[in-house]
């Protein structure tokens, strides 16, 4: 299996030098596949302060096939989805946008940005982006009582 | 080979003083040694023969007369090409008979009674003149330009001062990297949808087109029987039409321009339509506006018929690449990677900026003794990593994961450029004999160019002769040296030879294009001088066939005893 090798390289590399705001951890130590992610509310979000966590699982066939990822923490957020799953749509996941030179590292701190910067036109729930693009001032004022809520 | 006897042999001023017969032979001889035998041909041909006065006219144009003239008469570089008199196709088909001996010319086409094709062998022959030989030699070059671009007028100084336009480029990319490749290329590669679970789309070999002049078009429609097969990759600069062999596609269905440095598509009036991601350029039957197209679009042409359950209702999906030329030519990245590869397991693994890692695993390709692949665009994987993108459905074509350049696989191996590896190594390996050899060969164009054909550049090649008349004689003693001592291994002696020819290399002789064992490195030199070689058997007198009183069967080195 060689993509348990390049797996255990990146975590090796993520613990030993993480990118600013994230924490990564195996689930279950004897599952590779599976992380545990935890990553902080980027500053001047309105996510600052919250802790997030957020499940990474890698597919067998990585790094041929993106690795996906989903917040377990809820959070107010048009690029997350609303529901139990938290499923976070990231453009450079996607099958025919990714790249196997892509590395999770990469992915977590694409994630993190979009924290700071969601992507309205690219959403998964329009409510949320339709809130975040006309009315700025409310949106942030949900997405931080959510925080509080859930991810303090 | 033949062709470059016949060269020789056939020159016009022919009963000629002995020493310049001696010449000749060396000529022949050295052609006949070398294993790169464009080059010294190409050499003897732009160096002696007049070629428009006489070999012309003997030599009859192919079949041209036969082939349907392109649709469009408005064509400028075909028309123009079609008007162009007899020597240009007289060169051109000598040419081609070189370059079908020099290599299995990957051209499959060069019979194809079309216009189009028979350009190939001409400006094929012209690229490969340009790559395989070291510099390329001005006047062959010249001329092969000349006759496509312009009307080659019959006095020799003025064709030589035509030619001194910008447009000849002697060599695209491959003599100045620095200079910029200005010739747009675009490239068609089958797309299969994978988001939808749409049926499979139209099969085709991936086709290829750079276009001669900013002002061509390429044209795509359904393809007929009529055209012929235009080349799906010419090797050289083509405007040859597109065709698809399915119902869906229009005889005219749209066009691929390059507009102010931007690739653009535009739909001639199909019928079943042309889509650019998904969108439709045009109601049926009208023309559309330009669309600009980028790197990575796809084209659909046409929409599935009867549910495309047969391949000839089929629509085509093509994916786009352009603007790629920057990553085919020399370029920072894949030097590296060349150097890369050359210090592999040497432990110099230092300043190798860019990847080098496998992508894939994260490892390092750098340690020696693994199996890797390396790609067109020089990206480097363990073979074992990138296998499976290797062997996927899509073989033979593979798509790069790191800069998603698609290859074909399949593709024959293009070996013109071999000369440029060996010309950007020359330089360090073959420093000690080669130094003025080059500086000679760099400042050849420019000399002869501004020289007419005839007066001084006679003179010079005089001065030639008798220079190279030396070396005969020099190779005449070498050579019986070397029969002597043909049962000890023969190693030692070519080596004076060597050295010999290397001396002689070392006299500057302006306008004199060196033959070919005087650019060749010192290394395969010397292996051509152990091989026997092939002599000479045109005449009696040659001084560099051994005598051989010993029967004809006698190889074994007593043939150069007395």
């Amino acid at each position: 299996m060689g993509s348990i090798k390049r797996i255990s390289k990146e975590l090796t590399e993520l613990t030993e030098s993480p990118p600013e705001g994230i924490m990564v951890e195996l689930a279950d130590e004897s599952n590779v596949y599976e992380w545990r992610v935890k990553m902080d509310g980027p500053e001047g979000s309105p996510f600052h302060n919250g802790k997030f966590l957020v499940k990474l699982s890698l597919p067998t066939e990585y790094p041929f096939k993106p690795p996906t990822v989903s917040f377990a923490t809820k959070i107010y957020h048009p690029n997350v989805t609303n529901d139990e799953k938290g499923s976070m749509c990231l453009g450079m996941l996607r099958a025919d946008e990714w790249k196997p030179s892509s590395k999770i590292a990469a992915v977590l701190q694409f994630a993190r940005q979009l924290l700071a910067e969601p992507m309205p036109d690219d959403a998964v729930e329009g409510r949320i982006a339709e809130q975040y693009k006309n009315d700025r001032t409310r949106y942030e004022e949900v997405a931080r009582e959510w925080t509080r809520k859930y991810a303090c | 080979m033949s062709a470059s006897v016949t060269a020789s042999t056939s020159l016009p001023d022919s009963p000629r003083p002995s020493r310049l017969r001696r010449f000749s032979q060396l000529r022949t001889y050295t052609q006949n040694l070398s294993s790169l035998p464009g080059q010294s041909y190409r050499h003897s041909l732009s160096s002696r023969i007049p070629w428009r006065s006489s070999a012309s006219d003997s030599v009859s144009p192919p079949t041209n007369s036969t082939a349907p003239p392109c649709p469009e008469p408005d064509h400028p570089p075909l028309s123009r090409y079609t008007s162009a008199p007899a020597p240009s196709y007289g060169f051109a088909e000598l040419n081609s008979q070189v370059s079908s001996t020099e290599s299995a010319a990957s051209t499959p086409s060069t019979s194809t009674p079309s216009n189009n094709v028979t350009r190939t062998p001409n400006s094929m022959a012209r690229l490969r003149s340009s790559s395989a030989v070291h510099r390329p030699p001005p006047r062959t070059l010249e001329r092969a330009t000349n006759s496509q671009e312009s009307t080659p007028s019959p006095e020799p100084a003025a064709v030589q001062n035509n030619v001194i336009q910008p447009t000849s480029a002697p060599a695209e990319g491959q003599e100045t990297p620095s200079k910029p490749d200005t010739k747009a290329t675009i490239r068609f590669f089958p797309y299969q949808d994978s988001l939808q679970s749409s049926r499979p789309s139209l099969p085709f070999v991936p086709i290829a087109r750079t276009l001669p002049s900013e002002s061509c078009v390429i044209r795509v429609g359904r393809y007929s029987e009529r055209d012929g097969i235009p080349p799906p990759n010419p090797t050289e600069p083509s405007d040859a039409p597109v065709g698809f062999k399915s119902k869906v596609v229009s005889r005219k269905h749209c066009e691929f321009l390059y507009v102010n440095g931007q690739w653009h598509i535009k739909d001639v009036g199909s019928s079943s339509g042309t889509f650019l991601n998904h969108m439709r350029l045009s109601q049926p039957n009208m023309v559309s506006r330009l669309y600009s197209i980028k790197d990575g679009d796809i084209v659909q042409l046409g929409i599935d018929f009867r549910g495309g359950e047969e391949m000839i209702f089929r629509c085509v999906r093509i994916r786009i690449e352009c603007n790629r030329s920057w990553q085919q030519q020399p370029n920072e990245f894949n030097k590296n990677t060349e150097s890369l590869i050359k210090n592999l397991g040497k432990g110099e693994t230092s300043d190798y900026s860019g990847c080098r890692e496998c992508s894939i695993c994260l490892g390092s390709v750098l340690r020696p003794y693994q199996c890797l692949f390396m790609a067109a665009c020089a990206h480097v994987w363990h073979y074992k990593c990138i296998s499976r993108l290797l062997h996927s459905p899509d073989y033979p074509m593979f798509q790069c994961p790191n800069c998603r350049a698609f290859t074909d696989l399949s593709a024959e191996v293009d070996d013109s450029n071999d000369s440029e590896e060996k010309r950007d190594k020359e330089p360090t390996e073959d420093r000690t004999t080669n130094n003025s050899g080059e500086q000679l060969e760099t400042e050849g164009p420019s000399v002869v160019e501004t020289n007419s054909l005839e007066g001084p550049s006679d003179q010079l090649e005089d001065l030639a002769e008798e220079h190279l008349v030396n070396n005969v004689e020099n190779l005449h003693l070498q050579d019986d040296q070397q029969t002597d001592d043909t049962r000890s291994t023969a190693s030692p002696a070519p080596n004076s030879s060597t050295d010999n020819l290397a001396r002689s290399a070392t006299i500057n002789i302006p306008g004199w294009q060196p033959t070919q064992p005087l650019s060749v490195p010192s290394g395969r030199q010397s292996q051509l001088r152990t091989d026997t070689p092939v002599r000479s058997e045109t005449s009696d007198d040659n001084p560099l066939t051994p005598r051989n009183d010993s029967g004809p069967l006698a190889f074994d080195g007593r043939a150069g005893m007395p």
